[in-house]
């Protein structure tokens, strides 16, 4: 399926060529990839297929061994996660990667800690109320109910664990955020509500790679899918909707 | 367990406060200490008290830097024969007439290198810290009786000793430097941006280094600071003692990693404070105490202090399952 009003458009991140070997195998091979502003884009594919190795890709994980990447227009290469950050770039992983044993605030904040002003600037104390704040604001305005932000994340359930990393790559991408299925581990409450924050994301303006098995989840929140097999990219598909017949049968032909 | 409430917030979460380790801890003291005082009148005498406090002085210094180490999720024995290294070391050079700054400064650098050992073996070459240092533990020790051939030094300088055992406010100096190592230290922890990610390192390696934390170096840091510590509780023993011993900090590392975790330290990594360590040294050494004036034998010191670990732990397990 083709997108017209797509092709007209640059895209904000456009990888092209990409190879990536290790060892033996090749887990990617001659991959192209687009992903324009303020989409989400779905990112399918049987395990193997080469979903993860692209994405860590984008995220600065792994260097691909040929291939280009340009972030608006702009050609980059990261040689680390912390670059990909730097250029607005976050991910979730599946494992969420969060610190059981520290609060919400410290989590959304971790790495990323803010200094006080004055004494506290002097000795490198941190700003605890700066951040408390922040940090409430931030999962404030979630569909999820977090309780409180000084609570240790260990007791959390798992969509109040994607509320906190999601606040997290809220606060800190700038323009692309990546989730390794997010939806995996989730009953159907939860579901909807990380789907309503996927939709979210999207409305403060940021793009969203999501990494999804499920085609319900993906037909309710992506606007294009991008179907990966054996290394290669097998196709798109854009979706009008979440009731777009001929998207969804198209996505699972892809996959079959 | 709470033992590491991330700052001050307005509304206090009570629940979180009665679950802290320190006040635990807090409340074994004065239990220790009321009951001490039921059985002897020689218990809650300045004296005494103070008696306490010296004895435990080079031991909370040492505390602090396991209790960074831990924190991170690591774990470092070899703090003891860095300990004794270090009061080795110090007395050879005195014995060679160097000065006192030299000697204290070289002292430290020892303890540094000794952890940075660890450290570079742990972190970069990726070894297991238990099994690294208790290598470690093992070399220093034996470094020990090679440099000292078995003998006590004591050229010791009195000014140095001085220094140390003069008291300001009725307290030897070296409990107050004892004192401000572990206040600073838990102030840092808890607050200061770079000692914090100790934190984030022992909560989740992988987390830490997807955040962009510098975990290699960071626990490189860590074993380095615990040796620093360990060395200036060399400075502090030698000053005290007037002399070095070879088998001076023998087995204070299984004391002290005892009282760090009976104050609330995780073995696992990520939880604990410096003060709940520095309160659990002080628990156990007025246990100690009390088993001393009690004219009880000083055979069951160990057993008195294994039941506080093993009592200290269940009454963390029986916290959670309240909070839960």
């Amino acid at each position: 399926m083709t997108a017209p009003e797509r092709a007209e458009r640059a895209p904000l991140l456009e990888l092209r060529g990409i190879q990536k070997r290790f060892g033996a195998v090749s887990a990617l091979s001659e991959v192209d990839f687009e992903l324009y502003e303020g989409e989400i884009l779905a990112l399918l594919g049987d395990n193997g297929a080469g979903k993860s190795t692209l994405i860590k890709i984008v995220s600065g994980y792994y260097r691909p061994d040929a291939g280009t990447m340009r972030l608006r227009g702009e050609p980059v290469v990261f040689s680390d996660p912390h670059q990909a950050r730097a250029a607005g770039i976050e991910t979730i992983y599946q494992d969420l990667a969060l610190f059981e044993n520290l609060d919400v605030a410290a989590n959304v904040f971790a790495g990323n800690e803010t200094v006080g002003s004055g004494w506290r600037r002097t000795l490198g104390f941190v700003d605890f109320s700066g951040m408390r704040a922040r940090a409430t604001e931030a999962v404030g305005q979630m569909a999820v109910t977090i309780p409180r932000v000084d609570q240790t994340v260990e007791a959390f359930s798992g969509g109040q664990r994607q509320c906190v990393a999601i606040a997290r790559a809220l606060l800190w991408g700038r323009r692309i955020v990546i989730m390794d299925e997010p939806t995996a581990a989730l009953g159907v409450r939860e579901t909807g509500k990380v789907l309503d924050l996927i939709r979210s994301t999207r409305e403060r303006g940021l793009s969203v790679i999501v990494i999804m098995h499920n085609i319900e989840h993906v037909m309710a929140v992506a606007e294009r899918a991008i179907v990966m097999r054996q290394g290669s990219r097998r196709g798109t598909v854009t979706i009008s909707g979440a009731t777009d017949r001929d998207a969804h049968d198209a996505i699972v032909r892809m996959l079959m | 367990m709470a033992s590491l409430s991330l700052g001050t917030s307005r509304r206090v979460d009570w629940r979180v406060v009665a679950g802290s380790r320190e006040l635990v801890i807090l409340g074994f003291i004065l239990a220790t200490c009321a009951g001490a005082t039921v059985l002897s009148p020689y218990f809650l005498t300045v004296l005494n008290l103070r008696n306490v406090l010296i004895a435990s002085a080079t031991e909370l210094v040492v505390a602090g830097g396991l209790t960074i180490v831990l924190v991170s999720g690591g774990i470092d024995l070899s703090v003891g024969s860095t300990l004794g290294l270090g009061a080795i070391v110090m007395a050879e050079m005195f014995d060679a007439g160097w000065s006192i700054p030299a000697v204290v400064v070289a002292t430290l650098g020892v303890g540094a290198l000794a952890g940075a050992l660890n450290g570079a073996l742990i972190a970069y070459a990726g070894l297991n810290p238990l099994i690294t240092t208790l290598g470690t533990m093992t070399i220093g020790r034996s470094f020990v009786f090679i440099l000292s051939s078995g003998y006590a030094l004591s050229a010791i300088p009195p000014v140095l000793k001085n220094a140390f055992n003069a008291e300001t406010y009725g307290m030897p100096n070296l409990v107050w430097v004892s004192l401000a190592v572990v206040l600073l230290l838990d102030a840092f922890m808890r607050r200061n941006v770079w000692f914090r990610t100790f934190y984030f390192l022992g909560g989740s390696e992988m987390a830490a280094l997807r955040v962009g934390i510098p975990t290699r170096r960071l626990k490189f840091a860590g074993y380095v600071a615990s040796g620093l510590l360990a060395s200036l509780a060399a400075v502090m023993t030698v000053a005290r003692m007037g002399s070095a011993f070879p088998n001076t900090g023998t087995g204070i590392e299984l004391r002290v990693i005892t009282a760090v975790v009976v104050g609330g330290c995780s073995i696992y990594g990520g939880r604990g404070t410096v003060l709940g360590a520095a309160l659990g040294v002080l628990l156990l050494n007025l246990i100690n105490n009390v088993l001393v004036i009690g004219q009880v034998s000083v055979y069951w010191q160990g057993v008195a202090s294994g039941t506080v670990l093993i009592l200290a732990i269940l009454t963390d397990i029986a916290g959670r399952g309240i909070r839960r």
